[in-house]
């Protein structure tokens, strides 16, 4: 086994580096890192305790959002776009959306009324209600907390398909491996079920 | 990038073409046959492809590291994965199921195999454990028939995604410290971040220990291993206990001693603890196993604590005799589990009762061939004289001693003097007058068997070829 690099200084490269570049963070930044991890946690013991599962999936789609915000105020904020358009958009979304579907007929009605209620809402507005406010007071400041040093999209790409090529076709891999999978899982339940149909007609 | 990184990348490489080609033609006509024909040729060029390879060795991008060590264990794990596909086959896919998607799953498993045993880097190590991992989840899974495999998959993913996210804050932590993802970058590194700040080293350290800790199952991260082993189809569970926890070692190896992670005293005890826990934890549960998956489960948490104690030795000696030591007993390890599991394959039934060790009950009036190599299994485990097994620990208390780790070598005897009772109790089991003829063996059969059985015997008797040819890696 090798214990020095062939090319040196190879293994080092690495073009996000925020420690070395950024140095020494604001005092409003932690100020700002600080409530803004508060609202993470907060609203991800929420989703853990809430034993109704929309309550708990509008809690954590409010912890996807306070991690964005964090990663817009260490200077990422393409991640920041990222994690909303994937994580809290995409995916949860879609996972509410499939839930409120399954409510169909006069329950379902009842039970979607009951979910307007304040009582649900309240907790996790309130919290969106305090990342709003502190991304509306970092984006108006113009020499604000996140000037100093951004990554930008660019940076991003350039590094995804410079030096970790090779991540992104493992990553390709990898999804094949899940689509492939849960192809077979899901499938045997499938047939099941359309067995059944067939066996009452 | 020029064609010699490409050459370096043959294994890798094969693999991949392997996976689409699976893909394609089961989009033409889905035949099983013929996709486990694929998946075979795709192995045997993959493993010639990694002897080619050892002419281009060099790092390939900042991900892997191509070098004779690793290439090695490349072959290794790909020779180790036929043997599975062949178990398999004839084993758990009976006719007119569809099952070609176990063949891709197999390939892409090995593919994050390979690309853990050459990572060289956080993010390679990450990916290569998730595509072996999720892979692996299905497979297990795969029977359509009965609860126990999909228990086994559950318990197996939870646990995994546990110790994933593990890793993940450790890499976060540790590059928060180092600035730096590549094992040598923290290598070079390290000294100074401990210097700053000592505590997010050793926890970000601590947590990678201790995900890659789930996945090796050393106690007490052990708690899934043996319902996940008896749950599993038999040729899966073999492919788990060798390529999947043969891989994660070497990389916890390249990551130990790349990163220079060895020097600290307080990893070097954290691993300590878990070694001599994994020894007596280990050996302790198999005294009261009835079913022999779960034997053997208990049996490979015992013998990665024993590995444990190479590991912590470069923290005193010469790096290069550990990862002979380390090299040795991996190899010893993978061959001698192979033998065992191709021998329950072939010999109990996929049920809970088939694979009770009383099942195994006059194996040597009916089926000699395979009770021999079972027995010869059991001592290698043991550690007897003349297997590979002896040999294996031979380095390992070499090394030991070299670095007075006395406690741990206490810790080796005791565990391997209990591991005497449980591996005999089996060997007593085949020897009892035969009461039910179970299923007659086949020619294919009984070639594995002695195969299987002559590689360790050969390893434990006559080392000096394989020590020498150790010496040029």
């Amino acid at each position: 086994m090798r214990k020095d690099p062939l090319i040196p200084g190879v293994y080092c490269h690495d073009l996000i580096q925020f420690n070395n570049r950024s140095g020494v963070l604001s005092m409003l930044e932690i100020v700002f890192f600080y409530i803004a991890s508060l609202v993470a946690l907060i609203a991800t013991v929420m989703a853990m305790t809430r034993a109704n599962a929309i309550h708990a999936l509008i809690y954590l789609i409010v912890s996807l959002l306070a991690v964005a915000v964090i990663f817009f105020l260490i200077g990422a904020p393409f991640a920041a776009a990222l994690e909303i358009v994937i994580y809290a958009g995409a995916i949860m979304v879609l996972f509410v959306f499939v839930i409120m579907m399954l409510n169909l007929g006069e329950k379902g009605d009842k039970q979607e009324r009951q979910w307007l209620s304040p009582s649900v809402w309240v907790g996790p507005a309130l919290l969106s209600i305090v990342l709003l406010a502190e991304l509306l007071f970092i984006i108006s400041d113009v020499n604000g907390p996140v000037s100093t040093s951004s990554v930008s999209p660019k940076a991003v790409g350039l590094s995804l398909f410079g030096p970790y090529v090779l991540a992104v076709e493992i990553s390709a891999m990898l999804l094949l491996a899940g689509l492939v999978g849960s192809f077979h899982l899901g499938r045997r339940y499938l047939e099941r079920d359309y067995g059944d149909e067939r066996g009452k007609e | 990038m020029n064609a010699s990184v490409f050459y370096a990348m043959t294994p890798i490489l094969v693999l991949s073409g392997t996976a689409m080609a699976l893909m394609i033609q089961a989009s033409i006509k889905r035949d099983h046959k013929v996709a486990s024909i694929i998946v075979a040729i795709g192995l045997i060029l993959s493993l010639l492809g990694s002897y080619y390879a050892s002419n281009f060795t060099q790092p390939v991008t900042v991900l892997l590291q191509v070098d004779n060590w690793s290439l090695f264990f490349t072959g290794l794990i790909i020779a180790a994965s036929l043997i599975i596909l062949s178990l398999s086959l004839k084993t758990f896919l009976p006719e007119g199921e569809r099952k070609e998607e176990y063949y891709l799953l197999l390939i892409l498993s090995v593919l994050g195999a390979v690309v853990l045993i050459q990572s060289s880097h956080m993010v390679s190590l990450l990916l290569g454990m998730e595509l072996m991992g999720v892979a692996l989840y299905v497979m297990i899974a795969f029977p359509e028939r009965g609860d126990l495999p999909l228990e086994g998959a559950i318990k197996y993913l939870v646990l995994s995604a546990c110790a994933s996210a593990m890793l993940l804050y450790g890499f976060a932590l540790i590059y928060a410290a180092t600035g730096s993802l590549s094992y040598i970058g923290i290598g070079a590194e390290v000294a100074r971040a401990y210097e700053q700040n000592p505590v997010l080293v050793l926890a970000g350290s601590a947590m990678v220990l201790a995900g890659i800790g789930f996945k090796l199952s050393v106690a007490p991260f052990h708690m899934w291993t043996p319902d996940v082993y008896e749950g599993a189809p038999t040729a899966v569970t073999g492919f788990l206990a060798t390529v999947s926890k043969g891989a994660v070692f070497v990389a916890l190896t390249r990551f130990y001693i790349d990163g220079n992670l060895y020097q600290y005293a307080g990893l070097t005890a954290a691993l300590a603890v878990l070694a001599i826990a994994s020894m007596l934890i280990g050996n302790w549960l198999a005294l009261r196993q009835e079913n022999i998956k779960r034997l053997l489960a208990y049996s490979s948490i015992a013998h990665f604590g024993y590995l444990l104690i190479a590991l912590i030795a470069c923290a005193h000696i010469d790096i290069q005799l550990v990862s002979q030591s380390i090299t040795f007993y991996l190899t010893a390890y993978i061959v001698t589990t192979l033998a065992a599991f191709a021998v329950v394959s072939s010999v109990a039934e996929e049920d809970v009762r088939g694979q009770e060790i009383q099942a195994l009950e006059g194996l040597f009036w009916y089926r000699p061939l395979e009770a021999s190599a079972l027995t010869v299994a059991m001592l290698s485990l043991a550690g007897i004289p003349l297997t590979a097994g002896f040999m294996a620990k031979f380095f390992v208390i070499t090394v030991g001693v070299q670095s007075h780790l006395w406690v741990l070598l206490a810790a080796l005897i005791v565990g391997s003097a209990v591991a005497i009772y449980y591996y005999l109790r089996v060997i007593f089991a085949m020897s009892k007058p035969c009461k039910v003829k179970g299923k007659a063996s086949t020619g294919f059969d009984r070639t594995l068997a002695i195969i299987l059985m002559a590689c360790v015997l050969l390893l434990g008797s006559w080392p000096q070829p394989f020590i020498a040819y150790m010496g040029t890696l």
